[in-house]
């Protein structure tokens, strides 16, 4: 099974890294998207689904980096020089709120960050630098697709390898062990607070770059695309309907749910609902299968298993 | 103190206790899902968005008013939880004394959906309910107040006033109140916790029914209507400590104030006021995890230790 996820992973990584060579524009653009919701939704995973620390104020972090991407760029600063920038902001960002934060626990943590995400929004819409809710561009001719997509991809790439490596390290046994059970973690000497820090740091830094290549790839951006709620929204319901706390579950909510989202918007009647389909999957994967796509894949092997095991019991008998 | 000063400080306070009225109501239906089930309901901001269109629809269809349509909300939210619960409620209630994210996000989905089945059937414009009182006023200690904001503040009083007797003089709040304490040694005594879970989530939500119904006479909405309150509900009972009616109401009262008071004496743009309050609930999770009670207790315990 593992052999099988590398070799599939490794082809589509070589598939998207080639598709310029022999896709359109369109077909593109889409992979773009899919690339930039695989990142936002592996980031999130590191503190959400590894450390167990659901946060909904994500799009605080990705308009972090969008924001210094403009500014910068409006300053005359080539724009991907300004990503580790953006990243270095949203972690120190990320301190300062999960300093206070991670004091709290469970869904008391998740509210203040649904108070911290709407406070950046409301904040933003209401100064003058991030051009209110009109909004700012990006600076004329400085559009490149070639290098934004696959800056884009790249980053989706070393975003899932970084989860993947995170999990078998210390750090995300670290991780794992203060998902289960902080006071017990604790109390076996894992220092909870910092590798909670550590953890909302790294995902931030990340979600902050990909806010960034949003910026570059849109040309536009405002304090009502990129500091939405909506968007907070989406980062947190793609693990979760693919499978929270393992690599591959990200990926696959990442996959399904931009799938639906661009077959979605193309039909008019739904542009304004199809959140109805992200409220409706929540409330199946959360009454049926907490574990997601991969927990409903899990027990579709057990099940072939058990069949492969009883029918054989049947020949041998 | 001047006059004109004075006259300002009055007029705060009264808009304040007006508005405390209706946060009141809209916070105490979150506190008591919470205190019976210890669930976070995130789906409030739907129903309480819900409550404002079938209030809506009451008025434009059966040309009902919003006042006496409150009749007609109530009961109707009640079920409407009564009916939520036996959908979900094996998944929400007593997981112990922690409120899981499991409830919390399946709780996120149902708002999902009333959102934007709230988008299909009434469809995003904005909408609002004019009365032939919308636009007179009274006039209260010389501040002139809107009259519907009166009658607002008086059916909060009314629906929190029959809460608090229901909770204090009746067998079935007695056993609401013992679910609350300890679920456990409540079953052993004989409650029946699953169907007082289900009344407490019914009449949750019939509070964010009337709610919502009272925020549609008072300003217009959309189908999006509802999530600042929501943040602003959470800040109420945090800092009211989740137990109490009177600690709900002064954590209202005191949000109000604060409102209020930012919008009188300083320049803080009005576009920046709901930041203020969710700055608050942040600062009030972290630093007050007991709320406004919890503070008191503590004050009181150094002051009597020095």
């Amino acid at each position: 099974v593992k052999v099988f996820w590398s070799v599939l992973s490794a082809a589509s990584a070589l598939f998207v890294l080639a598709a310029p060579s022999f896709l359109d524009r369109g077909l593109l653009n889409d992979l773009w998207s899919l690339a930039f919701a695989v990142t936002l939704a592996s980031a999130w995973n590191l503190l959400g689904g590894f450390a167990g620390q659901v946060s909904l104020g994500y799009s605080a972090f990705l308009g972090i980096g969008a924001y210094t991407t403009v500014l910068l760029s409006l300053k005359g600063i080539d724009p991907f020089l300004t990503l580790p920038l953006g990243a270095i902001l949203a972690a120190i960002f990320s301190i300062a709120i999960g300093l206070p934060a991670f004091r709290l626990r469970g869904p008391y943590f998740t509210i203040a960050t649904i108070g911290v995400g709407e406070a950046v929004r409301v904040c933003a819409a209401s100064v003058s630098f991030t051009g209110g809710s009109s909004g700012i561009r990006m600076p004329a001719g400085s559009f490149d697709f070639n290098r934004n997509y696959f800056s884009m991809v790249i980053l989706a790439i070393v975003t899932v390898a970084l989860a993947a490596y995170v999990r078998r390290s210390a750090f995300g046994r670290a991780l794992a062990a203060i998902k289960q059970d902080i006071d017990a973690a604790e109390a076996v000497g894992v220092n909870a607070a910092s590798f909670k820090l550590a953890a909302h740091a790294l995902s931030a830094a990340v979600v902050a770059i990909a806010g960034s290549l949003y910026a570059i790839n849109f040309q536009y951006i405002a304090p009502g695309s990129v500091f939405d709620f909506q968007l907070s929204l989406s980062i947190v319901l793609m693990p979760i309907i693919g499978g929270v706390g393992t690599v591959v579950g990200p990926v696959l909510g990442a996959l399904v749910v931009s799938t639906l989202q661009i077959k979605l918007l193309s039909i008019s009647a739904l542009r304004d609902s199809f959140l109805f389909i992200y409220g409706g999957l929540l409330i199946l994967v959360m009454l049926y299968e907490p574990n997601g796509l991969v927990g409903v894949g899990r027990r579709l092997s057990d099940l072939s298993a058990r069949l492969f095991r009883s029918s054989r019991s049947i020949v041998d008998a | 103190m001047g006059a004109s000063s004075m006259q300002q400080f009055v007029s705060v306070v009264i808009n304040s206790l007006l508005a405390a009225g209706l946060y009141a109501t809209m916070a105490y239906g979150l506190a008591v899902i919470y205190g019976v089930m210890r669930i976070i309901n995130l789906a409030h901001a739907g129903v309480m968005m819900l409550g404002a269109y079938v209030t809506f629809a009451l008025f434009t269809r059966f040309s009902l008013d919003p006042f006496i349509g409150l009749v007609v909300v109530a009961p109707l939210f009640f079920l409407f939880g009564v009916v939520l619960y036996r959908l979900f409620g094996k998944r929400m209630a007593g997981s112990g004394t922690a409120p899981s994210i499991e409830s919390l996000l399946l709780l996120f989905g149902v708002w999902l959906v009333l959102q934007n089945a709230a988008y299909v059937i009434w469809t995003g414009d904005t909408q609002s309910i004019l009365t032939s009182y919308t636009m007179k006023s009274i006039e209260i200690a010389g501040v002139r107040v809107g009259l519907v904001s009166v009658f607002v503040f008086l059916a909060s009083v009314a629906s929190l006033l029959f809460l608090n007797i229901l909770l204090t003089r009746t067998y079935l709040g007695k056993a609401i109140r013992a679910v609350t304490q300890n679920r456990d040694a409540a079953r052993l005594s004989g409650v029946n916790a699953d169907r007082i879970s289900a009344i407490a989530f019914g009449l949750g939500t019939a509070f964010a029914g009337i709610a919502g119904a009272m925020f549609s006479t008072l300003m217009a909405f959309t189908p999006d209507f509802g999530r600042s309150f929501l943040l602003k509900a959470f800040c109420i009972i945090v800092l009211g400590g989740m137990e109490s009616v009177t600690g709900v109401a002064a954590g209202a009262l005191v949000l109000a104030l604060l409102e209020n008071g930012l919008a009188a004496y300083t320049s803080v743009p009005t576009s920046l006021q709901d930041a203020v309050s969710f700055a608050l609930l942040f600062v009030a999770l972290v630093a007050l995890p007991r709320g406004l009670p919890g503070l008191l207790s503590h004050l009181e315990r150094r002051s009597a230790t020095r």
